[in-house]
């Protein structure tokens, strides 16, 4: 029989953390990984962009990777959903799995995986001949759902998760490219949440915004990640510390630094990190 | 202290001010100290009143260091190693400013006592001044130094510091119910023994902000003893 220890509402926090019913405040919570990324190189012709990653990512929490222009944070990112594999003359080594799935596996389907693991970029990219509406729902259609009632839900689901709705409900019609900056993005957002993905990744998704528009996304991501794994690339170092649970940093292709994000903002275990954090180089 | 510069040379001359007024609080402040025990021990009053002025220009620096903290905090918004410098600073200026108040009631004590004749029992005082102003000291310059040794060192001798005021104490009530004549002298006396103490309160949280500062472990409330 399972040894239970007895916690009475007299003990003191002390004698509970002694008994250890009650995690120690800096405790680490042992988490499910959404992403399991294994000594990931990636070369874009004779240039190694990535030089063997080894991170894995947690679930419904917000990851972020910092890092120096050149780095290689984008390109691990888009490494993500294959995305990288657009650009021609590129190579990969190492593995990446999903939820325990090879996403390098010769039979996954890459369009597939980009459904997975939905994109949000740095620049706003609503489609300019589409509205409000066909924007949201744009990749269910291209996935061929044709449920006008499927489609409506989807649409109002995913507007309202991204906290658009209510903004944008009585011009469903208009196009897309009619609204601000912040909603575009927001509009962005809706679109990758539409088709139902697992994760999402976004690419310094506030870097055109707005501070307004910025705590807006940022309001989001934080309600999102109940729900999704989030994974962006900033350069603004305060976002990071405000958005994320976890911080990478990487220099050179290569990862620096991995863990908490209060750990990596208060106490680096590395010299770089701390130099690049404190920008003391960049 | 600083390993490198920053990018930002503004960042780095408003850290260097911000130190800079923490020396100078800490100069400040362990000159009234000074001048507060030895006007007790040498009965001069001259340096009783020196000391108590001292208070004043130290609450201002006490201010002047929360608002360049708060300052820095919004314009630069430190992170790591600049992030746990700045907050240690603010709070060891609070430290500061506490040892200065104890410094004051010591030299207004001593006033009282210089207007009575010499009372033999001040030597009683003497090892615990000697205790807390070394306390002092080193957890100033754990602080200056980040050193993490000197820092834990500190926060250990502050349990002797107590059992001497414990020590004194009795002694000096003791005293008082042989000569009832020279209660208020004695009072005043175990009055200075506990700002002594305080003293190494102080003393032992700037060491452990020093440690926080250098280390970013927080060394509070913990036996340092069963830690080593």
């Amino acid at each position: 029989m399972e040894n239970v220890v007895m916690e009475t509402p007299e003990q003191t926090v002390m004698e509970r953390l002694e008994l250890g019913t009650v995690p120690p405040p800096d405790a680490e919570i042992p988490r499910a990984h959404t992403f399991e990324v294994k000594n990931l190189s990636i070369w874009y012709g004779e240039k190694r962009a990535i030089d063997s990653v080894t991170l894995d990512i947690a679930s419904n929490a917000v990851t972020a990777i910092i890092g120096p222009s050149g780095c290689g944070k984008s390109t691990f990112l888009r490494a993500l959903n294959r995305m990288h594999e657009l650009t021609p003359k590129t190579r990969m080594d190492g593995t990446v799995l999903l939820n325990g799935e090879d996403l390098y596996s010769s039979a996954v389907d890459p369009t597939i995986v980009r459904r997975r693991v939905g994109m949000v970029f740095q620049k706003s990219n609503p489609f300019p001949t589409m509205t409000i509406g066909d924007n949201v729902i744009a990749g269910l259609r291209l996935n061929g759902v044709r449920n006008r009632k499927l489609l409506n839900e989807r649409l109002e689901k995913s507007l309202r998760m991204a906290a658009l709705w209510d903004e944008v409900k009585d011009d469903l019609h208009k196009p897309g490219t009619s609204l601000s900056g912040g909603q575009q993005q927001r509009l962005c957002i809706a679109r990758a949440l539409a088709v139902e993905p697992e994760v999402i990744l976004m690419d310094e998704p506030c870097s055109a915004l707005d501070p307004i528009a910025t705590a807006k996304i940022e309001e989001l991501i934080h309600e999102l990640k109940g729900r999704y794994t989030i994974v962006t690339v900033t350069h603004n170092m305060q976002q990071a510390g405000r958005i994320s649970d976890y911080t990478a940093f990487m220099y050179i292709g290569r990862l620096i630094e991995f863990g908490p994000t209060t750990t990596i903002f208060t106490n680096p275990r590395e010299k770089q990190t701390e130099d690049y954090i404190t920008g003391r180089f960049g | 202290m600083i390993a490198s510069k920053h990018i930002l040379g503004t960042f780095d001359e408003a850290l260097a001010s911000l130190r800079n007024n923490v020396l100078m609080m800490a100069g400040l402040t362990e000159r009234s100290l000074d001048r507060a025990t030895r006007g007790l021990f040498e009965r001069n009053d001259n340096l009783c009143l020196s000391a108590i002025a001292d208070d004043e220009e130290i609450d201002q620096l006490e201010k002047q260091m929360d608002k360049d903290g708060v300052d820095i905090l919004l314009r630069f918004q430190p992170v790591a190693s600049d992030l746990r410098r700045v907050v240690s600073a603010m709070k060891l200026s609070s430290n500061l400013e506490r040892v200065a108040d104890q410094a004051t009631s010591i030299a207004r004590r001593a006033r009282k006592l210089n207007q009575h004749p010499p009372l033999p029992e001040v030597d009683l005082i003497r090892p615990m001044h000697e205790q807390a102003i070394s306390m002092f000291r080193d957890g100033m310059d754990a602080f200056v130094r980040e050193d993490v040794d000197l820092g834990c060192a500190v926060v250990q001798r502050d349990e002797g510091l107590d059992e001497l005021n414990a020590t004194v104490n009795r002694k000096l009530v003791e005293r008082m119910a042989q000569d009832p004549e020279q209660l208020r002298g004695y009072l005043n006396l175990i009055f200075v023994a506990r700002a002594l103490e305080r003293v190494g309160d102080h003393a032992t949280n700037m060491a452990e902000e020093a440690v926080y500062a250098a280390a970013a472990e927080d060394i509070r409330h913990q036996n340092l003893a069963a830690r080593a």
